[in-house]
């Protein structure tokens, strides 16, 4: 008898992307506060959200902030100083800098929907490496543009 | 040497263009093995404090310095960002380049030193006075002049900042011009483009 047909193939991408560790593009945050303001950089994403690093450069090539997170610890460096958090959500929360949804953009870069009461993600165009979030609370509203390598 | 085609640059180089190459490498680290990535574009620089930087390749971004606003455009986030130009740049390396027009002003951002000759160019090293801690070191690369009696070209511009990161440029087909017009450094937002003033 006729084998049956294998089950369709999951899209190419699919199970790469499950087991995915690294992202690199450019992001642009633009906090909608009196007056707004603007963040645009180069970055490169690492790790899981347990573990790893989210590495911010200037478009000429200077690094303009490296976070790095472990169980138990995380660390944000700008230029000479560093400032040290419990843990990523303690940091992305505190940290004076870019106010990143890093944990999110794991999930949100795989084209996986994270459940966020901040944060709304259009990953409509994920396969095509953009990414579009808006950050909803606390106020002032955001909006999060993300260019990456899908 | 170094110093010397440094100081004629800087005194006498008073505008002009070229194709530049970068490749921005990251130190291995944690778990990262080392990377790099390659862009190339178009370079203009009018003294003092006018230069820009168009990057075709791999994605389109402008840079333009206009005098007094450092501008930054990525086409593909449509996003504009723009900054006081010396906020931004006083000890960069664009200063370098672009803004200086006496050692003594350069001087005055960066401790200048006389580097051996290497890979066919005169080498200086610029160490930035500020204490920022955004930038270790740069070191500026002048081929030697390509005819009898010429100025020494700028070659190379090596930037290592102080997370080991290293940004190396390389200029071509750099040629000097009396003057480039005011417009090339006039940066006027596009249709629809979201600006944000830092």
């Amino acid at each position: 008898c006729a084998h049956a047909p294998s089950a369709p193939e999951p899209p190419a991408s699919q199970p790469a992307q499950a087991g995915r560790r690294f992202w690199q593009g450019r992001l642009a945050l633009q906090v909608e506060s009196e007056p707004p303001q603007s963040y645009a950089a180069s970055f490169t994403l690492s790790g899981t959200p347990e573990a790893g690093e989210l590495h911010l450069t200037s478009p000429v090539g200077s690094t303009l902030a490296l976070m790095r997170w472990q169980p138990g610890q995380a660390s944000l460096q700008q230029g000479a100083q560093t400032e040290t958090y419990a843990s990523l959500q303690d940091m992305t929360a505190r940290a004076t800098g870019a106010p990143l949804p890093v944990a999110a953009l794991f999930s949100w870069l795989r084209g996986q929907p994270q459940a966020s009461a901040d944060w709304h993600a259009d990953l409509s165009r994920v396969a095509e490496g953009r990414l579009y979030a808006r950050r909803l609370q606390p106020l002032p509203t955001a909006q999060l543009k993300v260019v990456f390598e899908p | 040497g170094g110093m010397q085609a440094l100081a004629q640059f800087v005194e006498s180089a008073r505008a002009g263009q070229a194709a530049f190459t970068q490749v921005v490498t990251t130190p291995p680290r944690q778990e990262q093995a080392a990377r790099s990535k390659t862009s190339s574009g178009q370079f203009e620089f009018q003294r003092p404090g006018r230069f820009r930087f168009d990057y075709q390749k791999p994605f389109t971004q402008t840079i333009v310095a206009d005098g007094t606003t450092l501008w930054m455009y990525d086409a593909d986030l449509d996003q504009v960002t723009a900054r006081p130009q010396e906020q931004a740049l006083g000890a960069s390396p664009a200063a370098i380049i672009a803004s200086a027009t006496t050692m003594q002003a350069l001087q005055k951002d960066f401790e200048l030193s006389e580097e051996p000759r290497r890979n066919g160019q005169d080498w200086v090293k610029a160490l930035p006075r500020s204490k920022d801690g955004q930038l270790q070191s740069i070191r500026i690369g002048f081929a030697p002049a390509a005819s009898e009696g010429g100025a020494p070209q700028l070659a190379t511009l090596e930037i290592v900042d102080s997370f080991g990161q290293q940004s190396l440029i390389t200029f071509e087909r750099f040629t000097l011009k009396p003057s480039l017009p005011a417009s090339r450094f006039q940066f006027k937002p596009p249709q629809g483009a979201s600006v944000v003033m830092q």
